[in-house]
């Protein structure tokens, strides 16, 4: 018995959070996967920019219409956390309830300029273990997947998957690309440290000057990518996971050996 | 306009004349060009601008840049600034009606917004032809109310170096002209492109600027929901939205053109360094 999930690789148009809604409504209701997994700010697009005031009401209203349907759904949106502050959220949504996770790392380099918007998670409250048919996971937001804590942290406490919904534009264009290289062993690395599957669920399509590259992916816990959606492209993608990978990985490698006394030392340095 | 609106607007000119000629000046210095050229039409926004350049710098030049659309009070009024602003040896006057002819002819067009827009384009061509020969800056007119609803031509009075009023809005550069002491009947001309005749802002767009201005600002620096603009300017709903529309819309002729991304640095988006460079 597993979990099968749905990465919904899809190309949000910017800001139009109604059009955005129906596009999720259509996938899920066609869907047949237990839980369909939507990429980082799905229901309002990436390259907000100042657009983020204007839309945020909207995609959290747009929740309340997700809630009626009967599956667990994952989609991204902007909270507001307290009047005047927002932040980069999923929300989960099992069973017509509702929880958010939001995003740690707030990338603020390049291209990214997420801190002029955003408010970053607190891991002591927003580091949250969700339970769907046997199947316990995590959910952390693109970069949180760059740094080691957010992720090994939701393992320890109990997560078995992280599903990593995200908004990877494409740079350094050529016949393999840096990023999705990049990202094949960021997720490799989580799964095989930890023992987990990762399903990294990305945008697709061009936002303003930046583009997306898709090419969503999903890494058993033995390190293997399992499925791969298309680059470039709008594309869906269905697969199994369950407890056995898991164990398989577990039962021969040191997860199970966790030193604490690293972290002491972390802490203080 | 909303005495509210009208208070927050109020500015203290003398304080905003002091500071744009300063940055004005500045910006010519700081990118060492010799002075500034700028296409003066008799209306609010180029007399404004005039005077400030004027204050700015000695080295200035104006170019009138008349056609068959442009009256001729407002050909009068370009010479009450020239004359206030002392410059009877610092313009130079083009007729651009037989280059007009010639592209339309070449277009193959009779359309008034296509013909007007090549106008606008035609007179960028000429300021910054001039500005090459004079090393000057070309100076632009518009206003932010113009600037924000996209009422410009894009690379046509839009195609300039640097915007002193553009953080003003329209009402507040009437506010800026009678601190400057442009004449009154300048500064309460209804505004025109002048594209074609009979042309007015506040005719096409439909309504006057004070309530656009008030739109802006309520909308756009507070924020405001459209409901409470509503009740604040006495105005439509449907009009409201058609100024915010006219806002969006635009967007693409006040940003760079957009490139698109190939690079792990591509300008603009994470290539991005001041004017100011080397």
């Amino acid at each position: 018995m597993g979990l099968k999930i749905e990465l919904a690789q899809i190309r949000p148009k910017l800001g139009d959070v109604k059009l955005n809604l129906e596009k999720h409504l259509e996938i899920i209701k066609s869907s047949t996967a237990d839980c369909v997994i939507f990429p980082e700010l799905s229901l309002t697009g990436y390259i907000l920019r100042d657009l983020v005031y204007e839309v945020y009401k909207e995609s959290e209203k747009a929740i309340e219409r997700l809630l009626e349907e009967n599956r667990c759904i994952i989609v991204g949106l902007v909270k507001e956390t307290r009047p005047g502050i927002l932040r980069n959220a999923t929300a989960i949504i099992i069973n017509h309830k509702v929880d958010y996770v939001y995003k740690f790392y707030l990338p603020t380099y390049g291209l990214f300029e997420e801190r002029r918007y955003f408010q970053a998670g607190d891991p002591k409250k927003d580091l949250k273990i969700f339970e769907y048919r046997g199947i316990k996971f995590g959910v952390v937001i693109c970069e949180d997947a760059w740094h080691y804590e957010p992720i090994q942290a939701l393992t320890l406490m109990g997560a078995d998957a992280i599903f990593i919904p995200s908004a990877s534009p494409m740079r350094r264009l050529s016949a393999k690309l840096w990023i999705e290289d990049s990202w094949e062993a960021l997720l490799k690395a989580h799964s095989l440290i930890n023992g987990i599957w990762t399903a990294f669920v990305n945008n697709v399509g061009s936002q303003e000057e930046e583009f997306f590259w898709g090419g969503s992916m999903i890494v058993s816990p033995s390190g293997e990518i399992v499925t791969r959606a298309k680059l470039f492209e709008e594309d869906s993608i269905i697969t199994e996971i369950n407890l056995d990978e898991v164990r398989k990985n577990r039962f021969f490698s040191s997860f199970r050996e966790h030193n604490r006394d690293f972290y002491d030392i972390l802490r203080n340095l | 306009m909303p005495g509210y609106v009208r208070q927050k607007l109020s500015l203290d000119f003398a304080e905003v004349t002091k500071y744009l000629t300063r940055r004005i000046r500045e910006y010519i210095e700081e990118s060492g060009k010799d002075g500034g050229i700028m296409g003066l039409s008799g209306g609010i926004d180029s007399s404004v601008t005039a005077i400030l350049l004027s204050k700015a710098t000695k080295n200035f030049h104006i170019l009138l840049m008349p056609s068959s659309s442009t009256t001729k009070k407002d050909m009068e009024d370009t010479m009450k600034i020239i004359q206030i602003i002392n410059a009877e040896d610092k313009y130079t006057l083009i007729n651009i009606d037989n280059i007009t002819e010639e592209f339309s002819n070449d277009v193959k067009t009779t359309d008034k917004v296509i013909i007007g827009n090549i106008k606008a384009r035609i007179r960028m061509i000429l300021l910054y032809a001039f500005a090459q020969k004079m090393n000057y800056l070309v100076v632009g007119t518009g206003d932010k109310s113009e600037i924000m609803l996209g009422y410009f031509t894009k690379y046509g009075d839009g195609g300039v170096d640097i915007l002193p009023i553009g953080d003003l809005y329209k009402t507040q550069v009437r506010m800026l002209g009678n601190y400057l002491g442009v004449p009154e009947d300048i500064v309460n001309k209804p505004p025109s492109p002048a594209l074609w005749e009979g042309q007015t802002a506040e005719g096409e767009i439909g309504l006057d600027y004070e309530t656009i201005d008030s739109i802006l600002y309520l909308r756009f620096e507070e924020m405001r929901e459209i409901e409470e603009i509503e009740e604040m300017t006495k105005t439509d709903a449907t009009k409201i939205q058609k100024i915010i529309k006219m806002v969006k819309t635009s967007q693409h002729k006040r940003l760079p053109p957009e490139i698109f991304r190939l690079s792990g640095r591509a300008i603009n988006s994470d290539w991005r360094y001041p004017r100011q460079w080397g």
